[in-house]
């Protein structure tokens, strides 16, 4: 790392994670789930019918649906029981929509933010913020420049009452509908919170825009929603954020994600999760692409106990493209279970999957991932690349690929490989003066640059820091 | 299971095979208890996505297909030297090799590992055994199989004693005088026990007629610097459900799995190979390459299992698959499951059509169209071939695929 990023590495990343803030609550809806807590939280939020039509089906199908458990090697669920989860926890906010001023935020909120960096990166580098704490979005605020060109950043709650045309058009209808998962069912019951990201034709929103997700209540359950809606030809890049301090119960994050991305439309969704050991992740991402849109997925898997993740595009329009850029690192007691999934559902249209992962110290790391091209999908190509490193012998490191070729007219390649650091490798570094354990946290940082390089450098150098983190102390 | 197979066929039937074929008491049991435990049993585990089942084994009707009783089958088992080649039932009778039957019978694959293998145990006619003396050198080994009936049941123990070495060539096909266009089953284990130092080739060639659904299990388990090769050729057959497994048991043990098959009309092939690596210093390869025309579909999965105690492995994997119709479908799966960090350990799986440059290449040079893409198939299977040592498998299945193109 240069030296002119220093300042970024003054503050103890581990620090800025793991604190916890005493803060009173205004609402904190009781353990488990039934209809009554349902129609509870859907009038607290004070929401149109509609809204709690759709989270009563969505229980409906929870309640119905079995636990994933048939999946060949997959993280144990066993834990996860949704009757000790708190799913909803308003924090005392005066502004129920959430503020556009951080000094408007009770201290023990303001504090947590600021601890974690977020209005600095706001001050430098972003188009837009938004901050949750627990269930409900506390701050947001976009620069007045974008907001003039019509595009809309805003919690989803409130999207839900200010935009609900377009809302209703797309909020877990065509992209995720309950029906796909049973954590998709869940997050439709109880979900709260989350971003709205609306972007008009040919717009193109040159800085990034952030939210960052908090969950700071031991045994809660975050259900935030992102849905993100880029017009023709527009262009956007998101970034989320995620952590939560340590405790003793486990905690169930399950986000739900969905982007549409219009006709030579760009959207990049950038992740970099760091969530407590206790946290269960399980999100369910996907995006739908139209003609010659792109669409990019990149994601940092660095906290949680359990972390089932599988970002999905549709490639529905000729000519659409697909990127996933993926790494996992995996220290002791974690399963970072995280891949891709494409469907090539049109002519000419492009996918490249790139996978990272580290294991060491008794994690484990899997790359799960579905490539589908359907019959007529002709001269489509998707490249798959899936690399893991390995520190030592407790750890674990698997690559489960799947793909469903219809289509003869089409070009298929996937590759993989294993290994453990060189022993080579060290030795030349070493040579040429580093010590052993500068050396591997800086072959690791090679073996990672491809994704750093498409963050933006504040997250980019978030990344090697929480990396090096997990390295320190642990090598020899 | 839609299939109640189990309560068509009764302990008499088993008893009647088995006494026919003069069995001892043990083999009895064992297919007895084969037979009795049918319904608890799973079908052999198929992949299933979203939306799709790779293959559905649950649908094949085994009521109508099996029909131990009147299995009718020409065996010819050649082996020349101090090679013992002969039936199961005759070896497990015999006063010098029953003890030897008996250790090692469903020593590689649990009689009741799945559904179909416990059928087969159950209801095998007379099956092979091959045993291979310590230090004996038993080039040519064949094995044919002619199937005359609507279901038959095969099973192949080999036993290579230490510092052995065997080349087997197992081909199967259809009789001429089969009933026409009469639904048929065959199903075949094959377990080979490659002791210290023994190095075993294994070759395999299905050309069973198109009415047939084929189930295949072989599984070899390699000792100390063992080395067990194996080359499957899957050409024949409606449906194949086929695995192809190594154990790497024993410190330095080597395996290499060479898979080839050519669909056409509505054939579907499900293969798989699988190798575990268990000790250190292991090796091992897969290569698979196949091709489908027509409305066939193919489904490969390819397994390396990396154990903790596995340090110092090396393990390759290969699959590449030709589509040279636009009706044809191809699913792969090449998995990696690794525990041990002193590892190297690749996979690569490919899916593409015929290269329109090189196929500009040819035709510009006057090759007709339909010519040139025949030639690229063959070149398409030659670093298959070129991992053939058996010469005589090799010619065969170069002729099978020569033959398919022609037609």
């Amino acid at each position: 790392m240069s030296s002119d990023q220093d300042h970024l590495q003054t503050t103890n990343t581990e620090d800025r994670f793991a604190f916890k803030n005493e803060h009173e609550a205004a609402l904190v809806s009781e353990q488990g789930l039934n209809e009554e807590t349902i129609r509870l939280m859907s009038e607290d939020k004070d929401e149109p019918e509609w809204m709690l039509e759709r989270r009563l089906r969505a229980l409906k199908l929870f309640q119905e649906m079995p636990m994933p458990t048939d999946w060949p090697g997959q993280p144990d669920l066993s834990e996860v029981d949704i009757d000790k989860i708190v799913p909803y926890i308003r924090p005392d906010v005066e502004i129920r929509e959430g503020t556009d001023d951080w000094e408007n935020l009770p201290d023990e909120i303001k504090d947590t933010f600021d601890q974690l960096g977020i209005p600095d990166a706001e001050r430098e580098s972003l188009s837009g913020v938004g901050a949750q704490y627990e269930s409900e979005v506390v701050y947001q605020n976009m620069r007045d420049q974008w907001e003039d060109k019509g595009v809309i950043f805003m919690n989803m709650d409130r999207a839900v009452q200010e935009h609900p045309e377009i809302v209703k058009e797309h909020f877990m209808t065509s992209c995720v509908p309950p029906s796909d998962n049973k954590f998709a069912a869940l997050h439709g019951a109880v979900w709260s919170g989350g971003s709205f990201v609306y972007v008009p034709e040919g717009v193109e929103v040159e800085m990034p825009v952030q939210a960052y997700f908090r969950m700071n209540t031991e045994g809660m359950g975050q259900f935030e929603h992102t849905l993100i809606v880029a017009e023709e030809g527009a262009e956007v890049h998101y970034i989320e954020g995620c952590s939560a301090p340590k405790y003793s119960a486990f905690n169930l994050h399950s986000g739900g994600v969905e982007v549409f991305v219009g006709e030579d439309a760009h959207v990049q969704y950038s992740t970099v999760q760091n969530w407590s050991r206790n946290t269960y992740n399980l999100n369910t991402k996907r995006a739908i692409v139209e003609e010659n849109g792109t669409m990019e997925w990149v994601s940092g898997s660095m906290g949680s106990k359990a972390t089932m993740l599988y970002p999905c595009t549709i490639l529905k329009g000729r000519g659409a493209t697909d990127t996933h850029i993926t790494i996992a690192f995996a220290g002791e007691g974690q399963d970072i279970d995280t891949g891709a999934k494409v469907y090539h559902n049109a002519p000419d249209t492009k996918s490249t999957i790139e996978s990272k992962s580290i294991s060491k110290d008794g994690g484990r790391t899997n790359y799960r991932g579905l490539v589908h091209i359907a019959d007529g999908a002709e001269n489509s190509s998707t490249a798959v690349e899936c690399d893991a490193l390995m520190f030592d012998n407790e750890s674990t490191s698997d690559t489960m690929p799947y793909m469903e070729i219809e289509e003869s007219k089409v070009d298929v390649a996937h590759e993989a490989t294993v290994g453990k650091i060189g022993d080579e490798d060290i030795f030349y570094l070493q040579s040429r003066g580093l010590d052993d354990d500068d050396a591997k946290k800086m072959i690791v940082a090679g073996f990672i640059e491809p994704i750093t390089e498409e963050l933006p450098i504040e997250y980019a150098v978030e990344l090697n820091r929480l990396i090096e983190l997990e390295m320190e102390g642990s090598l020899g | 299971m839609s299939t109640q197979v189990h309560a068509t066929i009764s302990e008499e039937t088993v008893r009647e095979i088995s006494d026919a074929n003069d069995e001892p008491e043990w083999l009895m049991e064992t297919r007895l208890d084969a037979l009795s435990n049918l319904s608890e049993l799973d079908m052999p585990p198929v992949i299933r996505t979203p939306g799709r089942d790779w293959t559905n084994l649950d649908a094949l009707d085994f009521d109508s297909l099996v029909d131990p009783l009147n299995a009718a089958e020409e065996k010819d088992l050649v082996g020349e030297g101090d090679v013992v080649v002969t039936t199961l039932a005759e070896a497990a009778g015999d006063d010098e090799y029953a003890d030897v039957v008996r250790e090692h019978f469903g020593s590689v694959i649990d009689p009741q590992e799945n559904y179909l293998t416990a059928l087969s145990t159950a209801l095998f006619t007379s099956g092979t055994f091959v045993y291979v003396p310590e230090g004996v050198n038993a080039e040519d080994v064949t094995i044919r199989t002619e199937m005359n009936s609507r279901s038959l049941f095969n099973y192949t123990l080999v036993v290579a004693e230490d510092s052995s070495s065997a080349t087997i060539l197992e081909r199967q096909y259809t009789g001429e005088d089969t009933a026409a266009s009469e639904d048929r089953y065959y199903s075949a284990v094959v377990e080979v026990v490659a002791n210290e130092n023994s190095h075993v080739q294994y070759g395999w060639l299905q050309n069973l007629d198109e009415d047939t659904y084929n189930y295949s299990l072989k599984r070899g388990s390699a000792d100390t610097y063992a080395t067990i090769n194996w080359i499957e050729g899957n050409i024949g057959s409606r449906l194949t459900k086929s695995a192809v497994e190594t154990t790497l048991d024993g410190s330095g043990a080597e395996s290499q799995i060479v898979g080839a098959f050519f669909g056409h009309d509505e054939q579907h092939f499900d293969v798989n190979a699988r190798v575990w690596h268990k000790n250190e210093h292991t090796t091992a390869d897969l290569v698979t390459r196949g091709v489908l025309d027509d409305e066939a579909r193919s489904v490969y999965e390819g397994v390396q299992d990396v154990g903790t105690e596995a340090w110092d492995t090396s393990s390759y994997q290969r699959e590449n698959t030709l589509m040279l119709s636009d009706d044809s479908e191809a699913d792969a799966s090449p998995k990696l499951i690794i525990n041990n960090h002193d590892t190297e350990a690749s996979h690569s799986a490919t899916v593409g059509q015929v290269d329109a440059e090189e196929l500009l290449y040819m035709t510009s040079r006057g090759i007709p169209e339909d010519q040139a893409t025949d030639m690229l198939v063959e070149g398409f299977f030659v670093p298959v071939f070129e991992e053939i040592e058996i010469d005589e498998f090799r010619d065969d299945l170069e002729a099978l695929v020569e033959a398919r193109l022609d037609e």
